[in-house]
């Protein structure tokens, strides 16, 4: 295995986790913050690549401008979803069946979402065509496609933004005190439902914001969430359920695990490189790279 | 008491649910019912749609003209099913068309696995079935009431090979290597079998890169690479799935691959190509398929482009016009709307004039006891100027071929 | 819980109806979507015995589903094997999936664990399309048909998949009504409190799996030949059996035989009708279904339809029995109240961290037979810790244990349990859905196997306790006495020889305290060791015979009451000089 090769090899894993990153960082802070796994994640992403596509077709916004701007109406989106179903959810009071519960109902609002798409919407792919799409840049040997080299950049950008409201402002670590102990946080006079509705508004709108990017080069249907979700899960259980810089190594290792697999596995099997990983790290590690508690019985 | 409270429950439940299975449909007329399943809605509801264009196409022709002459000018109506996007759907679709009404014929349904769920219908229900669908399996298995217009994917390749072998030899640039890149569907799967295991070898070609993936395709980089170094002289090409097709056209325009395309199936000839990578990276590109436009067809494409507004014409609704005018000739010969009787004219007819051979090539239609068009033989088509033209056989070519640089 | 023979009763209803459903259904459609209830009702059933009854939600039963379809059709292409046994194949293929599966994946907990289960179906997918086997359609079988399950007439394909329902009912309710079905109900409640009474959570979570991939091994092979005739990754190993199993199994209700019944009844035809008359014009409208049924299910009714209804029905049935004032067992005297010589538990050098704190220091003390042993110190001193150590919910990083002479360390709780050592917890861990003598009964099942007998050594148990008119009620009804009194003849149900009480008299007032040590004095009489954590000094100076006092993590003190209430350094650590003056002046 020539060197330059085995270099390409890990550049696109990287340029391809990144976006990965993003996506994986909303959920990891929904279920840091309120311990629910959301099953709609991707089709919150899904509706994302749809908008920026609107954006691009009808105020020839680039595609790269349009996920940003997927984020102010995405979180609104999230916020009212929260407010009008998942805090509705009790379970019945206990707290174990309060979690299954909202994870049920977020599983059937994945199916909901993806249907209701398919009647509505064409199902024919769509795509954003940009001349970066088709253009790399060239380091030496290594070709380094611009529209996920761009995608990176942003998804880096936005993931450290996120990591600078979390730690650096007082809104930020009231999310954190809500994460870590509800009870003590409310004592100290955070609305910690109002907390849960900004966590899951933050996770929607960053997976939505991940959509547009990935619009810059993947096509988009309704059906786009099923390839997604799953590395999604993944990534955040590698990272540490819960961690939001673990969520974004976890996203980025994904991408190197899917390019690496092509090393030793037949193409047909590359996703099962990824799936041995998630159950590895499951057996061996379940807090994951970064997360605090040990989650075995 | 709570055991009997439960079991209230439950018969409650079940005797709520009964009243609906009893809804009857309306019932039939005189006229000769063609069932269509094909995929209405969902990923695939283009092609399906497609097809529904050519079979209403060919309809409207047949009972404008008199309807069917044997039985006294009766009119034929369509009974579409839709297919959606999985083989349940498919199934169950094939199930209640076939069942509420009597079907004297029916066509579908594109995807090889819906292709093969909805005959396994219709051979138990004895109802005759045409489909263009290439994968081998669908008549290997001993069925009587499954007819398969197109070449099979395994003679397709062989016929394929030997079609650009000889091509790349008149234009001086002999294939030495070749590469296979695509999806692990089944009819691209039944292609490139023989290729690997003899027909390449058999011509003393290498086979240089050779990767298939299964959908969806994470990032075309690492097979694009591959093919950049491998530089193989054709590649065959068989990703059916739309966004991985995508992905890897791209890749190959930015790693500025020069290797020429070979495609595996009709799935590379639709419009929303050229929407989606635009006519420069499809340009030259070519594919091999059951059927295209041939020469001597403008009226009938000129039509068509009318009717529905769509660019241009392609295999699904061309061989869906030709199987409507197909079981419109079986049942002028059986003389009898009865599937039994159809079913045994289709297994006898020989035809090689008229609408219902005008999807296919040669121009005949005969089937084997497989079930088979004996002497199917596929087209290739090319990409110029954003839009696919007939360019093998030469006697029947729209335009001719560019071979590559 | 319900009556034994009505129970049966009501299943032989429920196939009757189905079998009258058959003979009445004319149209070859609507009998496809009969096969398709039947068949749904009983995947359901089968996930319900893992996910309904053991509380361990799975997201990957399709595994089984896929595996029983695959199997079955392969056996049938490969080597002509008629299915009838082909399925037996598969069924065995099947549950031994389900151990390797089980083996690793049971080590986790909660969403963990329904994560994990995700990742075996996609894998299954990948691989099987990488095998070649993309689609695999059966070969029709002209000469034998019945013999290849290749029914013409749609009525047999109903039976067939009646048969299957019926097969999984009597499962069902053979697993309902055994001890295995209790000890699954507990592991759902409240899982350590059940490991705690002797339940070996992890072989009855995989006996529940082993017992879950059968019959949804058999929905799959029937699915095939009776409704779709090919095989494909996605058709069997997809989201879409996943989604059907779990809106019947939640719209209907868990961890109940008539909730996916009634989940299959209501929701397939349901479906199958919107796919009929607006499918094409609506496409996904199933999906949209499912999804908005689970939702609203999740919102208003999460428990199920069946519940629902059925809490309905009983609110406004029996009224509260009235409460009757608790009596106080009869106390024995004389000579069995007495400590010997004999060492039942020894503890050496034990030893525990945790990140940042030593938790426990190199504890060590001897516990003898018959003794009420009092663990006291001030707050964070480790003793719940050691309690948990010694039941076997911790391992100790030094130090060993050892009971009736044989060594212990490291042994989880059920088997310490079965061995002899019983607990009682600080806040009471009562499994919240079952009956007073249901929860009782969990910890009678370590000795005994018939539910009968199980049933009346719980009895006597609450007797021992005074609970025995309380026997019928929830734990949602009752005092904080009373959970505490559950919880002891819970524990004195797995007829322990000696019981670690933790705090048993924290909440209670005082005619509640009186009646607890008056309890706990007549567990000591009837033969069993005692050892008890409490921070109410009075109480324990009139009960124990001996005092060890534990002070960040360390032992502080050991001897006779008296003795250690006047040890200096027990007075300054914990106790108090105010204390020690109160104590004197009275």
């Amino acid at each position: 295995m020539v060197l330059a090769e085995l270099v390409q090899y890990v550049a696109t894993g990287l340029l391809v986790g990144g976006v990965y990153a993003l996506m994986s960082i909303g959920l990891a802070l929904i279920f840091g913050v309120m311990r629910v796994v959301n099953f709609a994640q991707g089709d919150f992403m899904m509706l994302g690549m749809y908008l920026t596509y609107f954006y691009a077709m009808s105020g020839s916004v680039d595609p790269l401008l349009g996920a940003i701007l997927t984020i102010p109406p995405f979180f609104a989106l999230g916020w009212a979803v929260h407010r009008g179903l998942l805090a509705r959810v009790t379970g019945g009071g206990d707290p174990q069946r309060q979690m299954d519960a909202q994870l049920i109902l977020t599983l059937g609002l994945s199916l909901v979402i993806t249907n209701a798409t398919t009647m509505i919407l064409s199902p024919t792919p769509l795509g954003i065509r940009t001349a970066y799409a088709t253009q790399a840049f060239a380091l030496g040997p290594v070709l380094l496609n611009q529209a996920r080299s761009y995608a990176f950049a942003m998804a880096l950008l936005l993931a450290a933004a996120v990591y600078v409201f979390l730690t650096r402002t007082d809104l930020g670590k009231a999310l954190r005190a809500s994460a870590d102990d509800p009870e003590a946080a409310s004592y100290q006079g955070i609305d910690v439902r109002a907390m849960h509705g900004l966590a899951f508004g933050t996770g929607i709108a960053l997976v939505a914001a991940a959509g547009g990017l990935l619009a810059t080069y993947y096509p988009i249907e309704p059906t786009v969430a099923g390839n997604f979700i799953v590395l999604m899960f993944v990534a955040v259980v590698l990272g540490g359920l819960g961690s939001i810089p673990g969520a974004f190594v976890g996203g980025l290792v994904i991408g190197l695990v899917q390019s690496l697999t092509l090393l030793v596995l037949p193409f047909q099997l590359q996703n099962t490189g990824v799936f041995i990983v998630f159950l590895l790290v499951l057996y061996l590690r379940p807090q994951g790279l970064f997360g605090r508690r040990a989650r075995t019985v | 008491m709570r055991p009997l409270s439960r079991t209230l429950i439950v018969v409650l439940t079940l005797a709520l649910a009964t009243p609906a299975l009893f809804i009857r449909p309306a019932p039939a007329a005189e006229d000769v019912k063609i069932a269509l399943v094909a995929p209405l809605s969902g990923r695939w509801a283009r092609q399906g749609q497609l097809k529904k264009m050519g079979a209403e196409m060919a309809i409207e022709e047949i009972n404008s003209q008199g309807g069917i002459k044997a039985l006294g000018g009766a009119k034929i109506v369509l009974r579409e099913a839709d297919a959606g996007d999985s083989v349940e759907k498919a199934v169950s679709a094939a199930q209640r068309v076939l069942t509420r009404e009597k079907i004297s014929a029916g066509i579908g349904s594109w995807l090889s696995s819906f292709t093969l769920g909805v005959t396994e219908v219709a051979e138990r229900l004895q109802v005759p079935w045409l489909s263009l669908s290439y994968a081998d399996s669908i008549t290997e298995r001993g069925f009587r009431y499954t007819f398969q217009t197109s070449p099979v994917s395994s003679l397709q390749a062989e016929q394929a090979l030997d079609l650009v072998t000889d091509l790349a030899r008149k234009n001086n640039r002999p294939i030495k290597k070749a590469g296979i890149v695509g999806d692990n569907t089944a009819a691209s799967m039944f292609f490139y079998k023989p290729l690997r295991e003899k027909l390449l070898a058999a011509k003393g070609i290498e086979l240089v890169v050779d990767d298939v993936w299964t959908p969806p395709l994470a990032d075309a980089t690492a097979i694009v690479q591959k093919l950049r170094s491998g530089q193989p002289d054709i590649v065959f090409y068989g990703a059916t799935n739309f966004p991985d097709s995508i992905q890897v056209l791209q890749k190959i325009k930015e790693f500025g691959v020069k290797s020429p395309i070979q495609g595996v199936g009709a799935w590379l000839v639709t419009p929303e190509y050229v929407k989606a990578v635009g006519k420069e990276v499809l340009d030259n590109i070519q594919t091999v398929v059951a059927a295209h436009p041939m020469k001597g067809q403008e009226e009938l494409v000129k039509k068509f482009k009318q009717r529905t507004g769509e660019p241009f014409m392609t295999q699904d609704p061309l061989c869906t016009y030709a199987h409507v005018w197909l079981i419109k000739e079986a049942i002028e010969q059986a003389k009898s709307a009865d599937p039994k009787a159809i079913r045994d004219a289709l297994a006898k007819i020989d035809i090689s004039s008229g609408p219902a051979v005008s999807a296919f090539y040669p121009s005949r239609v005969k089937f084997d006891e497989r079930g088979r068009r004996v002497g199917a033989t596929p087209l290739i088509v090319q990409w110029q100027d954003g839009e696919p033209f007939t360019v093998v056989p030469t006697a029947v070519a729209t335009r001719p071929i560019v071979w590559h640089k | 819980m319900a009556s034994r023979g009505r129970g049966w009763l009501a299943i032989v209803a429920v196939v009757a109806v189905g079998v009258a459903l058959t003979l009445l259904v004319q149209e070859r459609y609507h009998h496809r979507v009969l096969t398709l209830v039947f068949l749904w009702a009983a995947m359901g059933l089968a996930w319900n015995i893992i996910s309904g009854y053991a509380g361990q939600i799975s997201f990957g039963h399709q595994v089984f589903f896929g595996i029983g379809a695959y199997v079955t059709v392969l056996l049938v292409v490969k080597a002509g094997l008629t299915p009838w046994i082909g399925m037996g194949v598969a069924v065995a293929v099947a549950v031994l999936a389900a151990v390797l599966i089980g083996m690793p994946t049971f080590r986790l907990a909660g969403i963990y664990f329904g994560l994990a289960t995700l990742a075996y179906p996609l894998i299954f997918r990948i691989v099987m399309d990488w095998l070649g086997y993309q689609e695999v359609a059966i070969p029709m079988k002209r000469e034998q048909p019945g013999w290849f399950m290749q029914f013409n007439e749609p009525r047999s394909f109903d039976l067939l998949a009646l048969g299957v329902l019926a097969a999984t009912l009597v499962l069902s309710r053979v697993i309902e009504t055994s001890r295995l079905g209790y000890r699954l109900r507990a592991i759902k409640e409240n899982e350590q409190a059940a490991e705690a009474m002797g339940v070996d959570s992890f072989r009855c979570k995989m006996a529940a799996y082993m017992l879950s991939a059968a019959p949804a091994a058999v929905v799959g092979a029937v699915y095939i030949h009776a409704i779709l005739f090919i095989v494909t990754p996605e058709a069997v190993f997809g989201l879409l059996v996943i989604s059907q199993t779990l809106v019947v199994c939640l719209v209907g209700g868990s961890g109940t035989l008539w909730g996916p019944l009634v989940g299959a009844a209501l929701m397939v035809p349901v479906s199958e009708i919107l796919d009929t008359t607006v499918g094409d014009r609506l496409p996904g409208i199933q999906g949209v279904v499912y999804g908005a049924a689970l939702m609203l299910i999740m919102l208003g009714a999460p428990e199920g339809l069946y519940w629902r209804v059925r809490h309905a029905f009983r609110a406004r049935g029996g009224g509260e029995a009235t409460r009757l004032a608790i009596v106080a067992p009869p106390a024995e005297d004389g000579a069995a109240a007495v400590p010997t010589e004999t060492v039942l538990l020894e503890v050496r050098g034990v030893s525990k961290a945790f990140i940042g704190l030593q938790a426990l220091s190199d504890i060590s003390f001897d516990v003898r037979e018959r003794e009420i042993l009092g663990v006291i110190g001030p707050n964070g001193a480790g003793k719940t810790t050691l309690f948990n150590v010694l039941n076997g919910f911790l391992v100790p990083d030094r130090g060993e244990v050892r009971f009736l002479g044989q060594a212990v360390t490291g042994l989880r709780p059920s088997a310490l349990c079965r061995r002899g050592i019983g607990r009682t917890f600080q806040v009471p861990r009562t499994f919240q859905h079952l009956t007073v003598l249901e929860n009782v009964m969990v910890g009678a099942f370590v000795r005994v196997g018939p539910v009968h007998v199980a049933a009346s050594t719980a009895r006597s148990a609450l007797a021992k306790v005074g609970l025995a008119d309380r026997a019928d009620a929830l734990p949602t009804g009752l005092t904080t006495l009373d959970l505490r009194l559950m919880e002891l003849a819970r524990c004195l149900a797995t007829a322990p020889r000696l019981v670690l009480l933790d705090e048993p008299l924290a909440g209670l007032s005082g005619d509640g305290v009186a009646v607890m040590i008056s309890v706990i004095r007549g567990v000591r009489t009837r033969g069993v060791t005692v050892v008890i954590i409490e921070h109410t000094m009075q109480a324990l100076l009139r009960l124990a015979d001996r005092l060890i006092v534990l002070d960040q993590g360390r032992r502080l003190a050991a001897g006779a009451p008296g003795q250690v209430t006047q040890d200096p350094a027990v007075i300054e650590a914990y106790l108090g000089k105010r204390w020690l003056a109160r104590m004197a002046a009275r």
